[in-house]
């Protein structure tokens, strides 16, 4: 709907100028509209959708000075696009007057059928009505003064042609409209009806070599940029609603199947014989028509707000996708329309569209796959300002999938991961060094967090296969300075998104972080006596920064805690069989004995005890083995070797981690 | 100067114009030259300026005696000129004028205050120039100096006005009213300006013939205008500062008055009387406006130039009392201009002798007794900037031996000439030089403020002794309150413990700094203090005791300790195991972000780096302590732990068996058979038994420089006992803490190209990582294709109602438009009409 609204309203903007009150009815006529959608049934759940993610747009345009470092780009592409798309629209195919137009009469009223949309009819009835006074007052003043109408007249030329000149100055319509006029001058007039549509699908499928293509294809086109043009040719073209939906559907499903069937292209699953289609002599009378598909459906993509449309738009658009190659703006397009619809969707529309681009990035040139890592990477962090815990599933989806297509190909990958990391490390430099409110602030933030999470994910899934240290290296010592910037306790959670963002990539690249001291102050902090102030549990997934008046509540002393025990046993639990664990958790162990002894609340008591317990049966354990082995702390490899056969085995430690990760899981500990 | 001289010489048509000498603008650089390069000036020094005045003075037949006359005419006649200058606005000094905004009395004032320098030393200089040939070019030097500094206090005045003069007319017209009411605000203060500057000026000219007006300086003071007050206690400062001669002035005794005396003699004393009796009539007004606020800044300033410019005159009791109590004031301007006063008073001993030193010395030490020690750590920081001579004892002995080699040295070479030059008379006149220098070190000696060794010694020695007295009393009030603190509430955080004893770290810097001067007698005590503070008495309690000091402030009293004993020379037989016992403790407690990891690096490195010999079951303990706490501790805090253990390592070469795996720990494990990790005593903790494993898991650190050090401590094992010295490593553990501490780590980040390996390093497939399989094939069944048309039909019908709603707007608006066009049309018409009927009048008419 927002699209359509911004189209309405660039209209009004250029048409109405001369009556204000017009526009100011307008306004409050779109707000009506807004209500009178509800009662739509499906459009209704895809548009609160759609309501947060503008609103947040909405802020994350005001917070855009916040990390503009980050960002390069200007925030307007889509505005451009849009511009791009409605001046480049001459796409129409020329075609055979052969084929038969069915011209019978639809008996389709059509104010009758549309009980949905009474609001916007009802309007349209009230204005006719004005219409109609207007005109008879004027006919009456017209009789009255004949001389007036030659001085009408002659108004109306001028008018006229200063508005055209004012049209080509800034948008050049007026180049376009004639050879628009040209072209589709042989079918005006003669309006598609259902029939007609039904009939060329036939001949379609049954003759795809025949001229009924280009027709179908024309009016595909002409269906979807049904409604940008509003004085055009191409509104009157299309005439019943079936015949629209009919001509959509049917392109979408079948166009693909007849250009490959065309190209002898058997079937999408062998790809080699898919992606030499070029060298064919067939392609060279099939590209146009592919070109008209393509940049037809892309604006259906543009036009069209509706989920599920989008979803299947974009799925049939995806089996064609080799024909991309061929036509890079549109690609780009393609890609800009697809990052924008994956930042910005809902689950299923997320995932359509960034299975396109992960295929964009993998199928088609390398300079593609560039082009997606960066712009998906600058959408993300666009996107990523807010945390709230019902998006925390869709930025992981984000992450997922950013981590997804930049693993497709790191040799080329690697130098925008470094470049980004650089970027991260220079901000937290500044901060450091400056030590200002603002820089701090910069770091502080959700969207810094989530960066430096996205790189841990990337490490962490592609460690084991590929070389990245330095990069590792870099990025241990950005989440160590984010620490080291932040102590106090106000700051726990992020903190502790520090450590485990560090246990994270510990575990998956196999080398030793020691994370221990970052977590000793949780342990220290000196409950206040007011239990007064038992107030709802602490999320600290949620928070970089505790409020104020949490800070001495029961409640998240608790959840310190309890966040502290998580990751010391995930620490432990990923050494538990290295022959120096007992040295590993001696410090641990006092300071939890120590903080055992002192703790009152007995909530807290039983799982630093439980933890103490199990960290010291598993000290024992390994202590006697080791006192059986002979080789010295120098001998690399027979420490590799100790308790090599114990670790896959279901120890009694690595149950016990699985429980405490199990119950922080329910608890929603930390999703990023 | 001189070289305006030697054109002369060249030149000589006519007298010099009667510009003064100083309009000349000698450059900076030019002076440079000069003082850089003496040599060249030697033909101005021997330039015979008494040769060429005659010259000049001939030309225009005057006879020498008139000389002085002359320039007492040329003085009249600029000082006319001056006054015509003020009132024109002085063009003196372009450069000097660019700065002024306002056209009002300040120009005037400043530019005044800017010529006055110039004149006396000018006449000074003249009288001087005959009998002191060569020294003019000196004087010119400290004469600019001079003036640059008064220009300063003059632009700082001026600075200080506009802050002042504004927005203060309501009091001031009040007084206007009853007083002057023809006169507005302004103009009065103004005048008031005007006149203090033009005394002041004055004064500045001729100080022995306007000593009077000093008195109407103070009396300008005594003004109601809190402005004009401010200005007048900076003029007088300025003009004190300028005035006040380089010796104390003692007052004739009632006998010496009565004695009959010179007119000149008398004159001085009159002179000197008033000066003084001014004086304090200044001080005493300082002092008792420092009370007042809104003077105080005012007030301060003038206190510590005071201090700073004359510590020799007298009255320095009074000024140094007012500046030692403002220097805990919680306004941090005031306490640190008083504070670099002090500090400037301790490193500047030569213009007061040392007196002061001692008495502000003493002052602070009064000043801490009296608050009772909860002062701002700035006013015990100003004793780290006392100089004290270590040699001063021995020195007294290298006094009577010195001389003798020098004038040995001096009669050979008297000899050498003798021999070449054999004349009877030069070598007289050698001697007879000799002579006279001799009597001018003398003198010299007797003027300048370098006292024997004697005095200097008995003065450090009573200064180091306020010193430390300040620092036990800080010492013992800390252990007080730290003790009584930890009976009463041992849950309240020990990180407040830095506004609990603010002055303990400066006092702890200071013991650190001074501990070579520190009387054996206070030793045991001082010792005793930093156990205590140190936390030794609790730590058998089992934590149960929170020490209220810090953990920095703990290691540091460690480090104090160390520091005194080893400077000491060991000297003292004292125990230092209870500091072992508290650093292997705190190692526990040390938390990264709140404690500083510089002093647990420096405590280290002094503890356990630099010392010589240690009990191997201690150092046994400290290796494997120190082995685990890097496996806990960031890659910093590891480093400086590594380091030292490698050290201890490389020393003890039995503790080399802690890296090999022996059964059962061998013979050396002494009496604890197995380790234990949670002893509080590194005696009893029976690390010898242990192995250190850590080194395996610090092999895996992420950090490149700890895997290696680990690696490398871990290949140890395989040394002889001889080999080790070869391995003795340098750097510190200090300066790996600072090499890995994040701020440098960060900022080392290389933007390095890509690693050449990036190649996978093992094959995968093509297929989605991280994405669900299930869903990706789910996708095209997921939507349903009647739904999609029924949507499809839904938004074919919106669009087509928009675009109606379009048209029909379209339609409406070109209606109501033309509409609108004949409202138009009619004026239109209507204009065309009474054209018309104009046109047919005139025709009419015609």
């Amino acid at each position: 709907m927002g699209k359509l609204g911004k189209k309405a309203r660039k209209f009004a903007r250029k048409k109405l100028q001369s009556v204000q009150g017009m526009k100011r009815k307008k306004n409050s006529f779109f707000k009506r509209k807004a209500p009178s959608h509800k009662n739509l049934g499906t459009t209704e759940d895809s548009e609160l959708l759609e309501k947060p993610t503008i609103g947040q747009l909405g802020g994350i345009a005001n917070d855009e000075v916040i990390l503009n470092n980050f960002l390069d780009t200007s925030s307007d592409e889509d505005t451009d696009e849009l511009v791009e798309d409605s001046s480049d629209s001459d796409g129409f195919l020329s075609e055979d007057s052969e084929c038969p137009y069915i011209s019978d009469k639809e008996d389709e009223n059509i104010f009758g059928d549309k009980c949905d949309h009474s609001a916007l009819v009802e309007q349209n009835k009230q204005l006719a009505a004005e219409i109609e006074q207007h005109k008879k007052k004027l006919e009456r003043l017209l009789k009255k003064d004949p001389k007036f109408s030659e001085y009408l007249v002659k108004q109306k030329a001028l008018l006229e042609k200063s508005r055209r000149e004012e049209n080509s100055s800034d948008e050049e319509e007026g180049l376009h409209s004639p050879v628009e006029d040209t072209i589709e001058g042989k079918n005006e007039g003669k309006p598609l009806s259902s029939s007609t549509v039904d009939v060329w699908c036939w001949m379609v499928l049954e003759q795809p070599k025949g001229p009924a293509l280009r027709n179908l294809l024309n009016s595909f086109h002409a269906a979807c940029q049904y409604g940008i043009k509003t004085s055009g040719v191409s509104s009157q073209k299309v005439s019943s609603r079936e015949a629209f939906s009919k001509i959509v559907t049917f392109v979408l499903l079948e166009a693909d199947g007849i250009f490959c069937q065309f190209l002898g292209l058997s079937s999408p699953s062998n790809k080699e014989g898919s992606l030499n289609f070029r060298n064919k002599s067939e392609w060279e009378t099939l590209r146009p028509l592919v070109k008209c598909y393509l940049r037809s459906s892309l604006i259906l993509l543009n036009q069209v707000t509706d989920r599920e449309i989008l979803i299947f738009a974009l799925t049939r658009l995806r089996s064609s996708l080799k024909f991309f190659s061929d036509f890079p703006s549109l690609a780009g397009r393609l890609t800009k329309i697809s990052v924008h619809l994956w930042v910005s969707g809902d689950e299923k529309l997320s995932l359509a569209s960034f299975m396109i681009l992960r295929d964009i990035s993998s199928n088609l040139s390398s300079d593609w796959l560039d082009a997606c890592l960066k712009k998906m990477y600058k959408a993300f962090l666009r996107h990523c300002k807010f945390v709230e815990p019902d998006n925390l599933k869709h930025i992981k989806f984000l992450v997922d999938s950013i981590v997804e297509v930049y693993t497709l190909d790191i040799q080329r990958s690697y130098p925008n991961v470094q470049s980004s990391v650089q970027q991260l490390a220079n901000v937290l430099k500044q901060a450091i060094k400056t030590k200002k409110k603002e820089d701090l602030k910069k770091i502080s933030c959700w969207q810094y967090i989530l960066c430096t999470n996205l790189w841990v994910e990337f490490i962490s899934c592609n460690a084991r296969n590929h070389n990245l240290q330095q990069v590792l290296f870099m990025l241990i010592n950005v989440i160590r300075g984010i620490s080291h910037l932040f102590p106090g306790p106000r700051y726990v959670p992020l903190r502790l998104k520090c450590v485990q963002m560090l246990n994270r990539l510990s575990l998956s690249c196999g080398v030793f972080i020691p994370v221990a001291c970052m977590v000793f102050d949780c342990l220290e902090q000196k409950t206040s006596g007011s239990t007064g102030t038992r107030t709802k549990s602490v999320k600290l997934s949620s928070l970089l920064k505790v409020p104020k008046h949490l800070l001495k509540s029961e409640a998240f002393q608790e959840e310190c805690v309890l966040s502290v025990i998580e990751i010391l046993s995930a620490h432990f639990s990923q050494w538990n069989h290295h022959v120096s664990f007992p040295d590993l958790a001696t410090i641990p162990l006092i300071l939890l004995k120590k903080f055992h002894d002192k703790a009152t609340s007995e909530s807290l008591r039983r799982p630093v005890k439980r933890l103490i317990d199990q960290v010291e049966r598993n000290i024992e354990f390994v202590g006697k083995k080791r006192d059986e082995v002979t080789f010295s702390p120098n001998d690399q490899a027979s420490v590799e070797a100790f308790l090599q056969l114990e670790r896959g085995a279901n120890t009694p430690f690595a149950q016990y981690y699985a429980s405490i990760s199990k119950n922080s899981h329910s608890r929603t500990m930390i999703g990023v | 100067m001189g070289r305006k001289n030697k054109n002369q010489v060249i030149l000589p048509p006519e007298l010099p114009p009667d510009i003064p000498e100083d309009e000349f603008e000698v450059s900076d650089e030019d002076v440079a030259f000069v003082q850089e390069n003496p040599a060249y000036t030697g033909f101005l020094t021997n330039l015979d300026t008494k040769a060429i005045d005659k010259h000049v003075v001939r030309v225009a037949d005057h006879e020498e005696d008139e000389l002085e006359a002359l320039y007492e005419q040329r003085n009249l006649k600029k000082a006319l000129r001056k006054a015509n200058e003020e009132v024109a606005g002085l063009q003196v000094d372009r450069v000097d004028a660019l700065p002024i905004k306002t056209l009002d009395g300040e120009l005037r004032y400043r530019t005044a205050k800017e010529s006055v320098p110039e004149s006396i030393p000018h006449e000074k200089e003249s009288g001087k120039d005959d009998d002191n040939k060569g020294v003019t070019k000196l004087t010119k030097a400290e004469r600019r100096q001079l003036l640059k500094k008064t220009k300063k206090e003059a632009k700082k005045q001026v600075k200080e006005e506009p802050k002042v003069s504004d927005a203060k007319g309501p009091l001031h017209s009040e007084v206007l009213a009853t007083v002057e009411k023809e006169l507005s605000a302004e103009e009065l203060f103004t005048k008031k300006k005007i006149r203090l500057a033009e005394v002041g000026m004055s004064l500045l000219e001729n100080p022995e013939a306007n000593i009077k007006s000093l008195k109407e300086m103070l009396q300008i003071c005594d003004d109601e205008d809190p402005n004009v007050v401010k200005l007048g206690l900076l003029s007088l400062l300025a003009v004190f500062k300028d005035i006040i001669p380089g010796y104390r002035i003692r007052l004739p005794t009632e006998k010496e008055m009565q004695m009959p005396v010179s007119k000149d003699v008398k004159k001085t004393r009159f002179y000197e009387s008033t000066l003084l009796r001014s004086y304090k009539t200044y001080l005493l007004k300082l002092t008792d406006l420092v009370k007042r606020p809104s003077f105080q800044h005012v007030v301060i300033q003038c206190l510590c130039s005071l201090l700073e410019a004359v510590p020799h005159f007298n009255f320095r009791e009074s000024l140094l009392a007012s500046v030692v109590m403002n220097m805990s004031s919680m306004d941090d301007v005031v306490r640190k201009v008083c504070c670099d006063a002090i500090r400037a008073l301790f490193v500047n001993e030569g213009k007061h002798g040392g007196e002061a030193t001692i008495e502000a010395v003493r002052l602070i030490a009064n000043l801490v007794k009296v608050h009772d020690c909860q002062l701002h750590p700035d006013t015990i920081e100003v004793f780290l900037s006392l100089v004290f001579d270590e040699d001063l004892g021995k020195f007294e002995h290298a006094e009577d031996k010195k001389p003798m080699p020098r004038k040995k040295k001096g009669r050979d070479k008297n000899k050498d000439s003798n021999q070449v030059v054999v004349n009877e008379h030069k070598k007289a006149k050698q001697e007879l030089m000799a002579k006279t220098r001799q009597e001018v070190i003398a003198d010299f000696k007797a003027v300048s403020f370098v006292l024997d060794a004697k005095e200097r010694l008995r003065m450090q020695t009573e200064t180091l002794s306020a010193v430390f007295e300040t620092y036990f009393r800080v010492l013992k009030r800390s252990i007080e309150t730290s003790s009584s603190r930890a009976e009463n509430n041992a849950s309240l955080s020990s990180g407040g413990s830095c506004e609990e004893h603010p002055l303990l770290a400066p006092c702890l810097n200071g013991l650190g700094k001074f501990s070579h001067l520190i009387d054996l007698d206070f030793m045991g005590d001082l010792m005793g203090c930093l156990k205590k503070l140190s936390g030794y008495k609790d730590h058998y309690d089992g934590f149960s005791l929170q020490n209220s000091l810090s953990v920095s402030e703990r290691l540091q009293c460690c480090i104090v300790a160390f520091r005194v004993m080893r400077s000491n020379l060991d000297a003292l037989n004292v125990d230092l195991h209870d500091f072992f016992v508290q650093l292997y403790n705190l190692l526990l407690e040390y938390r990264p972000d709140r404690d500083n990891g510089e002093i647990l690096a420096e405590a280290l490195k002094t503890l356990l780096w630099e010392g010589k010999q240690h009990d191997m079951q201690r150092a046994a303990a400290f290796i494997k302590r120190l082995a685990t706490f890097s496996l806990s501790y960031g890659s910093a805090e590891a480093m400086a732990a590594l380091i030292t253990l490698k050290h201890l390592l490389q020393k003890n070469s039995k503790c080399r068996n802690l890296l090999e795996n022996d059964a059962g720990g061998g013979s050396l494990s002494g009496l604890i058979v197995k380790y234990q990790a949670d002893a509080k005593d590194p005696n009893l903790s029976g690390a010898l038994a242990s192995v250190l494993w850590e080194l395996s898991l610090l092999a895996k650190h992420y950090h490149p420089s700890i895997s290696s050090m680990a690696a490398s401590v871990a290949s140890m094992a395989s040394l002889d006992a001889t080999q080790s010295q070869i391995f003795l490593s340098t750097a510190s553990p200090l300066q790996g803490f600072t090499d890995l501490s994040i701020e440098r780590e960060l900022f080392n980040f290389k933007p390095a190209g890509t690693p050449a390996s990036l190649k996978r390093k093992r094959k995968r497939g093509r297929d989605s990582v991280l994405m669900n399989c299930n869903k990706v094939e789910n996708m095209d069944t997921m939507v349903d294709e009647v739904e999609v048309k029924r949507k499809l039909e839904d938004h074919y019908t919106v669009l087509r109602d928009i675009a109606e709603n379009e048209v029909l707007r379209g339609e409406l608006n070109h209606t109501i438009a033309s509409i609108q066009l004949y409202e138009e049309y009619k004026k239109h018409e209507k204009q065309v009409g009474t054209k018309i009927n104009k046109k047919n009048k005139v025709r009419k008419r015609l």
